[in-house]
């Protein structure tokens, strides 16, 4: 009871468990949007996650050259782009597994990131850290009980985030583009006939998954970490591969599935401010726990793309 | 393919695609050339020259006795995942979750050695008996593990691809919960107290070499599984479930209990990697205790062309480098990770190989030769490039089917 009356329903606990909600869910959505054009497209790209490290990388080496956040995000945008230009390769020309693919791309881009990082920086540079983007309060907004001071106080990416959902749904569902995306990943061989060109279409399914991916890297060093570490992605791009299932390939549903997310991870931290240390590695484990149970096909709901993992080759 | 309208092209494309394991084994060695040559460049903002970075890693990782002991040391955990990979991808089963299946057959091993210290149930117990008990103990805990997995894979339709990742990270809470509560010793650090000696798997060599027992344990698994394959109807079922389960199912295999099968046992081999590690290096059971491994042994299976004896050869190979690339960062400042660089790139290099298997180099053409063959008649008509029967003709969703391919 005392749980519930003083801490679960007090003010300051919503503010900061809603405002960490949003906060932790944004950069994952940012790499799952991406994802799911990938995806519509019929090309699982495992590596989300080493590419969000090496965004995270080079948003931190740029930003801390320059001094300047907006260019940081830019570079780890155009890393992005570079790297999924070899996974599409890899992926759409080769033709070779996308899982394997992925599985080993993220291996590679971790170690690469930790190397590089270390040729620059050298073997303990000690904490280093760069500035990123401040929280903008919503004019007006910001001034309503609790949501003004967790949803409407958040990082610019952030809002720009979540323009984004829509932004990708207007052009997966009301745009010949996105309709073409849904041809080449549904039924190739008809969209083939039809003119549209498969390799063409999945390459830019793949290099929009990496566009988005590399900047949620560059999102995460400049609003969250601030700072470079091997580990500092662990798993968040997993996860946005889950939300995408999760969102049954949605970019509005898979909204809905990264809060989901964005909450139960915050909920731990929300508590350890509040004083409550339940078993922590319990909270910790909780996101991985809901994708288990998304992922398990205890819940299936099937309408992922039929032509997804499946290489396209003209006949 | 050739627009060349030329009577001899430079390249034909064959009319099915190459395989078998001497084109396996080149492909390997090419993709192992083409690793080093471009991870050479990793010595240069060193201002190392890459022949002597390499001279000096080849020769902390080979060319000493307690280098080689440590090799072999790194390479059996790497064994052990990459013999579980085996068994789960050639099933068709895409396990990526034998990080987990590590950190769990460590805790189980560890749990049970942690009974062999001074009045506890196994303080009786000699280390020739402890070393079944122990190994047992990871074998069971990480098979439940993974076969959580692989039910659900077989009879919800999960995905296993997704499903094992996540596993990975819940291990690794659920080891962290373990060692900084329940089983956590005295002191600073989160870890168990350090085992009983009954439970640490022998020295070979006596103490100045760190080759340990777990090593003769994954020798001889790598000669039981290639058995397995070879000899057995169980081996022959797990490649058949895997190739094409239509197929499989049409010929009366059980596919969901096969699949089934391949999880419990693929992730009962990962969990040998764990108990290697904590009783032949830790002597306990610690907070990341490991990070990386459960996913150099799948690039090791993957170099090795998905067979038991090739993935013992490439393991020996990556734990080499590994180790000449940690004794390199000790001397003089190279990070240690380039060793990972280096098999990221071999293996993206094999992967990258497979359009090689439907074309062939014309030498005759190349080194301008003009007289006709005629052994092997005109190549294909210009334009048309029909795709070979075979494995890409398979419309199973079988996400590695073509990396397994040079293994079939």
């Amino acid at each position: 009871m005392d749980l519930i009356n003083n801490t679960l329903l007090s003010d300051v606990f919503l503010v900061t468990w809603l405002a960490g909600s949003i906060r932790l869910a944004a950069p994952v959505l940012m790499a799952a949007l991406g994802e799911t054009i990938g995806e519509v497209s019929g090309v699982l790209n495992v590596g989300v996650e080493g590419t969000m490290l090496a965004g995270a990388l080079a948003a931190f080496i740029s930003a801390n050259e320059t001094g300047s956040p907006v260019l940081g995000l830019a570079v780890s945008v155009g890393v992005g782009l570079a790297v999924s230009l070899f996974l599409g390769w890899m992926y759409v020309t080769v033709r070779a597994s996308q899982v394997v693919v992925g599985v080993v791309f993220n291996a590679a881009a971790l170690a690469a990131a930790s190397y590089t990082f270390r040729a620059i920086y050298g073997n303990s540079p000690g904490v280093m850290t760069v500035s990123g983007f401040r929280p903008i309060e919503v004019p007006l907004l910001h001034r309503i009980p609790i949501l003004g001071g967790s949803v409407f106080t958040q990082s610019p990416l952030t809002y720009i985030t979540f323009a984004l959902v829509f932004g990708v749904w207007v052009m997966l569902y009301r745009t010949r583009l996105g309709l073409a995306l849904q041809a080449v990943g549904d039924h190739p061989k008809m969209a083939d006939a039809a003119g549209l060109s498969v390799a063409k279409l999945r390459y830019l399914g793949v290099l929009a998954s990496g566009a988005f991916s590399g900047c949620a890297g560059g999102f995460l060093m400049l609003t969250a970490a601030n700072a470079y570490r091997d580990n500092m992605i662990s798993g968040k791009g997993f996860i946005a591969l889950a939300i995408v299932i999760f969102g049954a390939w949605n970019p509005v549903r898979a909204l809905w599935a990264a809060l989901i997310f964005g909450a139960a991870d915050a909920m731990q931290l929300s508590l350890q401010a509040a004083g409550y240390t339940f078993v922590p590695q319990l909270m910790f484990a909780l996101p991985y726990l809901l994708t288990i149970i998304a992922v398990s096909g205890l819940f299936k709901r099937r309408t992922q793309p039929s032509a997804l993992l499946l290489p396209y080759r003209r006949s | 393919m050739s627009r060349r309208n030329l009577a001899v092209p430079l390249i034909e494309r064959r009319r099915t695609p190459i395989g078998g394991p001497w084109f396996g084994i080149a492909i390997a060695l090419a993709a192992v050339a083409t690793g080093l040559l471009l991870g050479g460049l990793l010595f240069i903002p060193f201002d190392s020259a890459p022949v002597d970075g390499y001279s000096t890693l080849f020769r902390e990782g080979f060319g000493t006795g307690r280098g080689l002991g440590d090799t072999l040391v790194k390479a059996a955990p790497l064994i052990f995942i990459g013999l579980g990979t085996i068994v789960t991808w050639r099933a068709g089963f895409f396990f990526l979750g034998f990080q987990g299946c590590l950190l769990i057959g460590a805790t189980g091993s560890a749990v049970v050695a942690l009974a062999a210290s001074d009045g506890r149930p196994l303080d009786w117990a000699p280390t020739a008996a402890m070393i079944p008990l122990t190994l047992v103990a990871a074998a069971v805990t990480a098979g439940i593990w993974s076969g959580i997995v692989g039910y659900l894979k077989a009879r919800h339709d999960g995905n296993e691809v997704l499903l094992s990742l996540m596993m990975n990270f819940v291990a690794a809470f659920l080891l962290n919960y373990l060692v900084s509560g329940p089983i956590r010793a005295e002191g600073a650090l989160p870890q168990t107290e350090r085992f009983d000696e009954s439970a640490h798997l022998p020295l070979l060599l006596g103490s100045s070499n760190n080759l340990h027992f777990g090593v003769v344990v994954a020798t001889v698994l790598v000669v039981a599984i290639a058995g397995v394959f070879r000899l057995t109807a169980f081996g022959y079922d797990l490649s058949a479930t895997g190739h094409s389960p239509r197929a499989a199912r049409y010929g009366g295999i059980g596919i969901a209990t096969r699949t089934i099968q391949a999880s419990v046992l693929g992730g009962a081999l990962a969990g040998l990697a764990g108990w290697s590690q904590v009783l032949g290096v830790q002597y306990r059971l610690l907070d990341g205790l490991d990070t990386a491994t459960g996913f150099e042994g799948i690039v090791a299976a993957l170099l090795g062309g998905l067979r038991p004896i090739g993935t013992a050869v490439s393991s020996f190979l990556l734990g080499g480098l590994s180790i000449g690339a940690q004794v390199m960062q000790r001397r003089t400042g190279i990070p240690a990770s380039m060793a990972q660089v280096i098999q990221g790139l071999i293996v993206l290099a094999i992967l990258a190989s497979g359009p090689l298997r439907y074309y062939k180099v014309n030498l005759r053409a190349v080194l301008g030769i003009t007289a006709p063959t005629g052994d092997d008649g005109p190549g294909p008509p210009p334009g048309v490039s029909s795709p070979p029967a075979g494995p890409v003709a398979e419309p199973e969703r079988n996400p590695g089917a073509q990396a397994a391919d040079p293994a079939a």
